[in-house]
């Protein structure tokens, strides 16, 4: 395959990826209006937001690493984005899975966190410390769950290989993890609900103490760039777990496909969503706390599950 | 050739004469006192001269016109010889030590003194028992009267118990030699020895039991000992030192004469009495704190060591050499230092350890204690240190374990005594006076000790063990850059670097790849990070020849023929880090902590090479150990040895002090370089395992072990204040990560354990440089104390940045590598959950890094570093080589990938494939190479899209900030950085209990206080004493059980 | 020549006993003596024999059968040794206890405790 072929290809993914990552924080967005009992924004609000703040004519900046930050942050997006494969047996959307198994995605997803940290770091605000200082807090909390249970997943399919656990997961709907590995599915999903960041686990942006929490310095192209992330990497996140525990997308048609990762993502969303709009925020120590009780345990069963049964 | 009966003779003809001599003055004297006592030292030089190298036979001296056993007769062998050369140069020394108090004294302390040292040298020829009797009652009057040469209650008062618990004994004495002529009709010891059949009823053995506990009693066995402590510390140094030295030397000798007259079943009391006495007499030396009495103790304990020496060889089959150099060693380590210690007592005159930072004011003179107190210590490469080493091999083929943990434990004790000791001269407040102009009389005797000492341990270490020159090397380096102090720094920097290069040229090429490895870390990284050092001013004395020592006895780590060889570079590189440790401005408490810790750790060590057969060969031991099998035991006693080195959980609370206090600039060197040595070591009983692997695994509790190491550094780092103490902790996790993949003992295991080795050892070289560079700048390590400095200091910024995303893992650069490494081989071998604590575990190591990079260098400015300058260009030269190196193995992880395949490959088949850049194990699949190019890829397009349409870019000053459109109040209350994980604390609940800190506090709490029990019997009332000495000598019999 | 021997191991104890109880330095001096004497007695009736005579020869003594007629000279000859010393020893803890009794106005051992530990 050819390097400008490759590039073509990269950049259907991402813009697909991103318009509907955006698209499906536009419906979260709606949803949680009408929980709330308001009418709520347009689903394309994000897209004027993206555009509005981007229009902005003066970007303020607080030094080099506060530049450098929402794009260390898009990166961290797409790169986390490229390195997984989207569409089962698609070459489109098979972007760079080729450099690196599922271990690289996990780390990835760091990159851009901890660019961002810093960049919000230099804007010198208070609050955007306090609000990484517990996201990262949290952060080491559920990544406990969701670690141990792709361990169990590596177990079960003796590889770390993305493409190769959502090819183990073809044929029936009863080969998924969901139903072959159902703790270790529990386990991750549990972790997902602190990943999103939706309510009880939102009290790294915690509207009415920390403004929105680390991003709060940023404005103009930065918050803009940032709003484009949250698009991209909200996608990426629920494809990763779309080809780990739910079989993935695939078919032989590439709109089906696409489809099919639409449905599944949407779903899988929808949890946290429906979690996030029930329950009350939980307090820093205690969303932490909570990581390391039961799904930890459920994690833990998961292995043992696999490895010992 | 002289006969040594003149020694004898002429002593009492001059100590007779001399009150009349007295009369024509002073001067003349003490001119005919030296004489005689230069007389008896050449003497004896002759003979032993002539013993050694000429191979004389044995001298006998008949006396009174008739042979033996119808009159007394002397002998004079070698042993006897070299006792009483040592004895008689003691005795001139310290008659010239003191010589002021000889000039003033009324003359019968000269004559004293002579009979006392005739006393000595009647003693240890003689071969009459009744004559031995006589001899020991000269020498005790003599020594009795001496003590009171300073009039003082004190010293009067300790001499009354002193004669009181002398009398008794020799009354026991006195009854064992006539029941003895009882039972053999014979005094003569070669006549009764010939005849002990007779001795063999109960009755028989009684008298012998009397004879030689009486002795016995005189070299103060535990508890019977108090009179003994309390002459050490009452009375005049220069008669202390011959006290402790000149006479516990004779009347050793004695007990070593008479010892074969005991039956060998009964031998083992005496062994057994010595390590106790060796092993008590140190535990209670740890809550002394008066110099003489603490001398006391140790002097105490080593002659209970020797007594347990000779009485346990005295019924082996071994080799006379062997027990030359162990009880021998003790012996003579002992008496050097004993002596040499207790002048300088005399000289420094305070009575308490914490005032002996006066000593600092008079350079030869610290000098000459150090020595003698690492001496003391039994560290190489002094006479004990070989002993110590000869007698674990000894005790351990001949099963005596308990024996050996005590003296072990006993020897950990007297370590950490002396080295308080030291630190406390070494680092306490100097006091405004001056130390008054040592008189040459005192100096002279104490160099002359420490040059025997010296050329006793070179001479060992060249005759005996034939050591290669290379293992000199450390020490001359010292000596080499002590003698070059009046340089200044910056040219001994250079100098020192050249050293290490010529040292690197001089080793290379090393016989294989894993040595060249460690040869990276160990010299060519500390030939960098001396660089770092360039930015001091002055002459900085006692600095580069310590850090030398430190290099080049890593360096000889990786070459090391034989055990012997290995365990004595570990001993010189631990002394040096020791002493670097304690030059930190608050250096004395860790470095006291980091000793006793490593000293713990050397003598376990040291067990476990006692088990270990010898190894001849001509190759590097790390080369040599896979055809060796380490047995079980010895492999468990040095695993722990070098889990202490690398900080693992449990045995790792020295570390954070040791990093902390130790000189800025010379903690990237233990941090980054010093810790790998754990590592090496770890590898070296690993690569016997894998050869000879045995039913039960001690590297899967290993894995376990360092997986907690891991997250329980984690967790510790995560609220650390100062910043040193923080990366300490960091490097006590990151071990753990090395540690455990070491465990795994698989190739992709191995190849992950040398991956992590290299990438630790540049990452937390560079970011311990860029910290020290920035509390260089800002005079503090509280991190809240600082903050925004990134504008101030961006070079040292980017080097932090580089360094943390290399620690955590994050990709494209070479931590990820590591981590991808580590997670596939623990799944590969089926370590789940260890993995999943090592996830944790890096998880959280976000949480330090990001506090650190972010208090640091984010955040708000603090007024008083607004014109912070960039660390000078020393501290950043080493920076940009290390993350030129790590750039270099991010983009191309072939670099080092490949090389670690192949030498992982020689111990493993290898389970991983490597095309292009593309590495595959049996899980996944990694290519740094197009990850770096992916992240660059998506780096660039954002950064250019944003510079291309990002709208006018303004640029605002510190404060302009959303905050509620207030100006905040100072940056003080603006920096969040003080306690910044509180949440997390507050979440972790439980986990955050400093268990194991407390853990070694109770036991420091519960040996002092153990201590403080045992010392209570030492009631300084001379009755208990005596009654001490009546129990002990029923209670030794019972033991025996005739 | 046993009852000799255990007036000796008598004496021995007696004087053993005095030092350890008797608080008085001059006491237990005398403690030491009696130790001494104690001793001696024991060294000198290890060296007798019954019905002999002295060691010393004389008209009572037949100079062919010398060895069959005298007792023991050895235990004589170190006992007279032996008391030379404990004599030395004795003087010298008296002429302590005299300098002692200046420095502190005491007789008491209790009063000289302060080295301890």
């Amino acid at each position: 395959m050819s390097i400008t072929t490759k590039a073509l290809y990269v950049i259907i993914s991402v813009i697909v990826a991103t318009i509907y990552g955006l698209a499906l924080n536009g419906v979260v967005r709606k949803i949680y209006a009408r929980v709330h009992g308001r009418f709520g924004p347009p689903v394309w609000q994000p897209f004027i937001d993206i555009i509005k703040t981007h229009g902005n004519n003066v970007a303020i900046s607080h030094g080099i690493m506060y530049y450098l930050g929402p794009v260390f942050r898009l990166a961290g997006g797409l790169g986390t984005y490229l390195f997984i494969p989207v569409i089962f047996g698609s070459v489109v959307f098979s972007n760079f899975s080729l450099a690196g198994d599922l271990l690289l995605v996990m780390y990835f997803i760091f990159f851009g966190q901890l660019g961002m940290a810093l960049g919000a770091g230099e804007g010198g605000h208070p609050y955007s410390p306090i609000g990484i200082a517990r996201g990262l807090a949290q952060m080491t909390t559920f990544e406990v769950p969701f670690a141990l249970s792709v361990i169990a997943l590596a177990i079960q399919y003796n590889t770390l290989n993305i493409t190769t656990i959502v090819a183990a997961q073809q044929g029936s709907i009863l080969n998924w993890t969901l139903f072959t590995n159902p703790l270790a599915v529990v386990a991750a999903m549990i972790s997902l609900l602190g990943m999103n960041m939706h309510s009880p686990f939102s009290i790294v942006l915690a509207p009415q103490e920390i403004p929105i929490g680390p991003p709060i310095e940023m404005n103009s192209s930065f918050l803009a760039t940032l709003q484009t992330n949250r698009g991209l990497f909200g996608a990426a996140k629920l494809v990763l777990f779309m080809n780990l525990y739910f079989g993935g997308a695939a078919h032989a048609n590439i709109f089906v496909a696409l489809l099919i990762m639409i449905l599944k993502t949407f779903i899988i969303y929808m949890f946290s969503v429906f979690v996030g709009a029930a329950y009350p925020r939980f307090r820093p120590e205690q969303s932490m706390r909570f990581f390391l009780k039961w799904p930890t345990l459920i994690g833990i069963a998961s292995i043992l599950f696999v490895a010992y049964f | 050739m002289v006969n040594p009966i003149y020694i004898l003779i002429l002593s009492l003809v001059i100590g007779f004469l001399l009150t009349i001599i007295d009369k024509a003055g002073r001067k003349l004297s003490l001119f005919f006192l030296y004489g005689v006592l230069s007389f008896n030292v050449a003497v004896m030089f002759i003979w032993f001269y002539q013993f050694a190298f000429v191979g004389r036979a044995s001298l006998m001296i008949h006396t009174a016109g008739f042979i033996a056993p119808i009159s007394i007769n002397l002998k004079l062998g070698l042993l006897e010889a070299f006792v009483l050369l040592l004895a008689n140069l003691a005795g001139l020394m310290s008659a010239m030590f003191l010589f002021k108090k000889l000039k003033e004294t009324h003359i019968s302390g000269l004559i004293l003194y002579l009979v006392l040292i005739m006393g000595v040298n009647g003693l240890v020829m003689t071969r009459d028992l009744f004559n031995m009797f006589v001899f020991i009652e000269i020498l005790s009057i003599s020594t009795y009267a001496l003590i009171s040469i300073d009039e003082n209650k004190r010293s009067f008062s300790a001499g009354f118990k002193y004669m009181i618990a002398g009398g008794i004994t020799s009354t026991f004495f006195l009854l064992g030699i006539i029941f003895i002529y009882y039972f053999t009709g014979n005094l003569n010891l070669d006549t009764v020895l010939g005849n002990s059949s007779m001795l063999a009823m109960k009755t028989g053995v009684f008298s012998i039991f009397l004879l030689i506990v009486s002795i016995f009693i005189e070299l103060k066995p535990f508890p019977a000992n108090g009179w003994a402590l309390d002459v050490y510390q009452a009375v005049n140094s220069g008669i202390t030192s011959v006290i402790a030295v000149v006479n516990s030397a004779a009347i050793l000798f004695v007990f070593y004469k008479i010892l074969p007259l005991l039956p060998d079943q009964y031998l083992m009391v005496f062994v057994g009495a010595g390590i106790v006495t060796f092993l008590f007499s140190n535990l209670i030396g740890i809550k002394q704190t008066d110099p003489k009495r603490l001398l006391g103790y140790s002097s105490i304990a080593q002659m209970g060591l020797v007594v347990a020496a000779i009485s346990y060889t005295t019924k082996l089959n071994i080799s006379q050499d062997l027990v030359f150099i162990m009880a021998g060693g003790i012996f003579i380590n002992h008496f050097l230092a004993k002596a040499g210690l207790f002048w300088i007592t005399g000289i420094i005159k305070r009575s308490e350890i914490k005032d002996w930072g006066i000593l600092r004011n008079n350079t030869p003179l610290l000098l000459l204690f150090g020595v003698l107190l690492f001496a003391l210590a039994g560290l190489p490469p002094f006479p004990g240190f070989w002993a110590k080493w000869e007698m674990a091999k000894i005790f351990v083929s001949n099963n005596l374990y308990v024996g050996l943990a005590a003296v072990l434990i006993g020897s950990l004790f007297e370590a950490f005594y002396l080295f308080r000791w030291f630190g406390y001269a070494i680092k306490n407040e100097r006091k405004e006076e001056s130390l008054k102009p040592v008189d040459f009389s005192q100096l002279f005797p104490v160099a002359v000790f420490v040059l025997i000492t010296l050329l006793t341990s070179v001479w060992i270490m060249i005759r005996v063990y034939a050591f290669d020159l290379i293992n000199f090397l450390p020490v001359a380096a010292v000596f080499g850059m002590y003698l070059l102090n009046f340089l200044k720094a910056k040219l001994k920097a250079v100098l020192a670097i050249i050293v290490v290069i010529l040292y690197g040229y001089s080793i290379y090429p090393l016989e294989t790849a894993l040595q060249s490895l460690f040869g990276i870390i160990f010299v060519i990284g500390s030939g960098i990070m001396i660089i770092t050092t360039m930015n001091r001013k002055g002459k900085i004395s006692g600095f580069y020849g310590f850090l030398l020592m430190m290099i080049l006895s890593m360096g000889n780590l990786i070459i090391a023929k034989s055990f012997l060889s290995f365990f004595l570079n570990w001993e010189f590189m631990t002394i040096a880090a020791y002493l670097l440790i304690l030059r930190g401005k608050k250096g004395q408490v860790p470095a006291l902590t980091f000793i006793t810790f490593s000293l713990a750790g050397a003598y376990l060590m040291l067990a476990g090479f006692g088990f270990m057969p010898n190894v001849l060969s001509s190759n590097a031991i790390i080369n040599t150990i896979g055809s060796i099998e380490i047995p079980l035991a010895a492999m468990i006693l040095l695993l722990l040895g070098f889990l202490i080195k690398s900080a693992s959980f449990g045995l790792h609370i020295w570390i954070p002090g040791a990093y902390a206090e130790a000189e800025d600039d010379v903690t990237p060197f233990f941090a980054s370089i010093f810790s790998k040595t754990g590592i090496f070591g770890l590898l070296l009983v690993a690569i016997s395992f894998i050869k000879h692997s045995s039913e039960f695994n001690p590297f899967y509790w290993l894995g376990w072990l360092g997986a907690i190491s891991a997250i329980v550094g984690a967790f510790l780092a995560t609220f650390q204040e100062d910043v040193k103490k923080l990366m300490a902790y960091s490097s006590m996790s990151q071990l753990g990560y090395i540690i455990a993949s070491v465990s795994l003992l698989s190739h992709l295991g191995w190849i992950s354990a040398l991956y992590l080795t290299l990438n630790h050892f540049m990452f937390k070289a560079m970011i311990f440089v860029a910290i020290a560079g920035v509390i260089h700048r800002t005079g503090t390590r509280q991190m809240y104390k600082m903050g925004g400095l990134i504008k101030k200091m961006p070079i040292s910024y980017i080097t932090v940045l580089i360094g943390i995303i290399a620690v955590s893992g994050v990709p494209p650069l070479s931590g990820f590598g590591s981590k991808w490494l580590l997670y596939s081989s623990m799944l590969e071998k089926g370590w789940y959950l260890q993995a999943g604590v090592f996830f944790f575990a890096s998880g959280v190591s976000f949480l330090y890094l990001y506090r650190m990079i972010h208090t640091i260098f984010l955040g708000q400015l603090k007024y008083e570093h607004q014109n912070v300058k960039e660390a000078p260009i020393y501290f950043l030269i080493p920076q940009v080589i290390f993350i030129m190196g790590i750039m270099a193995i991010s983009m191309f992880p072939n670099l080092i990938i490949k090389p670690l395949n192949s030498i992982v490959g020689n111990y493993f088949a290898s389970t991983i494939m490597i095309d292009g850049y593309n590495v595959t194990s049996s899980l996944g699949h990694w290519n740094g190479n197009m990850v770096m190019m992916v992240t660059m890829g998506v780096f660039i397009v954002p950064l250019v899209f944003l510079i291309l349409f990002n709208g006018r870019t303004q640029k605002v000053k510190q404060f302009n900030i959303v905050f509620a459109a207030e100006r905040p109040e100072s940056p003080q209350t603006t920096h969040f950085a003080h306690n910044m994980f509180s949440h997390y604390y507050k979440a972790l609940g439980g986990l955050t209990k400093p268990r194991i800190q407390n853990f070694w506090n109770s036991v420091s709490e519960w040996s002092n206080a153990i201590a403080g029990l045992f010392r209570q019997i030492y009631t300084g009332n001379g009755q208990t004493y005596l009654l001490h000495i009546l129990l002990y000598i029923v209670v030794l019999y019972i033991f025996l059980g005739v | 020549m046993i009852f000799s021997l255990i007036l000796g191991f008598i004496l021995l104890i007696i004087g053993l006993y005095g030092m350890l109880t008797q608080k008085n330095l001059i006491k237990i001096v005398i403690g030491f003596s009696i130790v001494d004497t104690g001793t001696h007695i024991i060294i000198v009736s290890i060296g007798y024999l019954r019905g002999k005579t002295a060691p010393i020869i004389d008209n009572a003594v037949d100079l062919a059968n010398a060895a069959k007629q005298v007792v023991d000279p050895i235990p004589s000859a170190l006992v007279l040794t032996a008391i030379v010393i404990g004599l030395a020893v004795t003087a010298l803890m008296l002429s302590f206890i005299i300098k002692l009794y200046h420095k502190n106005r005491s007789l008491s051992i209790s009063d000289y405790q302060e080295l301890k530990w």
